[in-house]
């Protein structure tokens, strides 16, 4: 009886790894296809034959002396790292004032700023085409730079400095700190891991944002990757392993943020989770 | 100046009640800037989509006032009609789906956590979530474009080969097929966040009381993951009715209008009718179907607590 609910066991585990390993096949193998098809030079999405010494990096060779991969790749760069440096600082002096500060009409301000939470970007997206249009501000960085902080972050930030005590801060204020630096040598390092949050999350969503910059470029000056990509799809329509090659490379920071900070993000998703 | 001196006669309580005020007034700086983003890309918009869907406005000329003919058009609007019916349809096949297979996952994962494989899986699921949708569009259409596309050489010995983005028949739950593997680690990971909070002694408890895992995973691990589950439930619904990227890359919308979804139809609107008037009372319906069911979505959560 035992014996035969061990064998029972055994084999429930060893049907479990099986379907375990399938789910994992199909969440890689797109991307195992991705790689593997971007050194390959057989302009051929059907040829499976892999062999050691026909892969080659000529596709990444011929897309890099592409100026204009290069710029897009810098374009994505700017407006994320940009994305992020405005995020995080504009997000954490609101939140630092919402935590810590009182002044009037404090809670409602909180509460409108939430609010705009409600408004999809698919819904702005026209009349702010329309605003930037106004400003000259399309084919800009301002235009694709300015609209990424959300209503996240100062929740986000707040939250975090919610938990700061109050006496930290009086303390500091009676020893004759300033205001400001009470703000960067005290409240920013204790919030480091919201902080740390903010940023993967920005710099993630701004990367691969696309719709946006879709609209907001309409020529080649600061269009992002995922623009390019999406055109450089219907350029080389046979040239699999070139689309490819660009399609690893923009895949490739996000890849490697998860892989240094995996811990960052599961903790990120469960903050953004609870914003309910 | 007069500050200044005013600050050195002071006495010693007052100078406190004033840098108090210089506290409290000061923070009016610290929220502007982000005050300032979030009026002129969030509100000033919502007010200008509400405005000019009153009037018919094609960005070149002035918007001349129509009444509300744009709304009167909606309901004979095939295309309008498709895509609501499109996108409830993703909706109510996509949530369940990712909901019950997210759960499913998160339990599984959790009860075998010392297994590396477990492990494994868990991080490999979220590597579709944080790709651009963009990249995995471009990559599924390369595996699943015509009859001899890499994924039906495969399935060919299972005695069928799809035409997986041509056939209107098929083409809309391809996309959701393709949407539920990106985002199932997402909401995988928001449960196993929620799993982590079940107090431990809830499971001896019913391990006690003699339950089996069924019993254990009906009446302690669905009830305690309420709040995950419906935060689960409405992102999912949220997400259904903003989809554009995927529909951009592998189809357009078509064949036809079979994939056609509100927020492409809204972009087709603009940029290719510039029919920018139309295009936003299109929006502003996307609008209010999404308010509605964030607004829903707090009444359960408050029930809640």
């Amino acid at each position: 009886m035992i014996l035969k609910k061990k064998k029972m066991k055994i084999t429930v585990t060893i049907i479990g790894y099986v379907v375990l390993l399938l789910i994992a096949c199909i969440m890689v193998v797109p991307f195992l296809y991705m790689f593997l098809t971007s050194l390959k030079v057989t302009y051929s999405a059907y040829n499976f034959k892999f062999s050691l010494d026909e892969l080659t990096l000529a596709n990444y060779v011929q897309i890099i002396e592409e100026k204009e991969f290069i710029k897009y790749f810098l374009n994505s760069t700017i407006i994320a790292v940009s994305g992020v440096i405005i995020s995080v600082v504009f997000s954490s002096l609101a939140g630092f004032a919402f935590a810590q500060k009182q002044f009037y009409g404090k809670e409602h301000i909180f509460l409108f700023m939430l609010a705009t939470l409600i408004i999809p970007s698919t819904v702005t997206m026209l009349p702010l085409y329309i605003i930037m249009r106004q400003l000259d501000w399309l084919n800009t960085f301002y235009a694709l730079i300015l609209p990424i902080p959300t209503a996240m972050g100062v929740f986000l930030m707040r939250q975090a400095m919610l938990g700061i005590p109050r006496e930290l801060i009086e303390a500091a204020r009676i020893d004759g700190c300033s205001d400001l630096r009470i703000f960067i040598q005290i409240v920013l390092p204790l919030v480091k891991p919201a902080i740390i949050t903010l940023t993967i999350f920005t710099f993630i969503g701004a990367w691969n944002e696309f719709l946006w910059p879709l609209i907001a470029t309409t020529d080649g000056t600061v269009r992002t990757l995922t623009v390019g990509l999406s055109t450089m799809r219907s350029q080389y329509t046979v040239n699999y392993g070139l689309v490819m090659a660009g399609a690893t490379l923009t895949f490739l920071p996000s890849f490697i943020i998860y892989m240094v900070l995996q811990s960052k993000f599961i903790e990120g998703v469960t903050l953004s989770g609870v914003k309910g | 100046m007069a500050e200044l001196s005013q600050w050195v006669y002071d006495t010693p309580a007052k100078k406190t009640k004033r840098k108090w005020r210089i506290w409290e007034m000061t923070s009016y700086a610290y929220i502007l800037p982000l005050l300032v983003i979030l009026i002129g890309f969030y509100v000033i918009p919502i007010v200008m989509s509400f405005a000019l869907s009153f009037t018919k406005y094609n960005i070149m000329q002035p918007p001349t006032y129509i009444g509300a003919k744009n709304y009167m058009k909606l309901f004979t609007d095939e295309t309008f009609i498709k895509s609501i019916q499109n996108t409830f349809l993703f909706m109510i096949c996509v949530v369940p789906i990712q909901t019950i297979g997210a759960l499913l996952m998160a339990v599984w994962l959790t009860a075998w956590k010392r297994s590396w494989l477990a492990r494994f899986v868990q991080s490999v699921m979220f590597i579709p979530v944080i790709s651009s949708m963009i990249l995995i569009g471009i990559v599924w259409r390369i595996l699943l474009n015509g009859d001899t596309s890499p994924l039906n050489m495969v399935v060919d010995w299972l005695g069928f080969a799809p035409d997986w983005l041509g056939d209107s028949d098929i083409a809309l739950f391809t996309l959701m097929g393709i949407s539920i593997w990106k985002n199932i680690g997402y909401f995988m990971v928001l449960y196993i966040a929620g799993l982590m909070e079940i107090p431990a002694v809830y499971h001896e408890a019913a391990k006690v009381d003699g339950a089996n895992i069924f019993q254990e995973f009906f009446a302690i691990t669905i009830p305690c993951l309420r709040k995950t589950t419906v935060l689960v439930v409405f992102l999912g619904i949220i997400w259904s009715f903003q989809i554009f990227d995927l529909v951009y890359t592998l189809t357009g919308g078509g064949p036809g209008n079979a994939t056609m979804t509100m927020v492409v139809h809204i972009f087709n609107l603009n940029f290719k009718q510039f029919n920018t008037g139309y295009a936003m009372t299109v929006a502003n319906v996307l609008f209010l179907i999404n308010a509605t069911f964030v607004i829903v979505q707090k009444r359960f959560l408050k029930s809640d607590s």
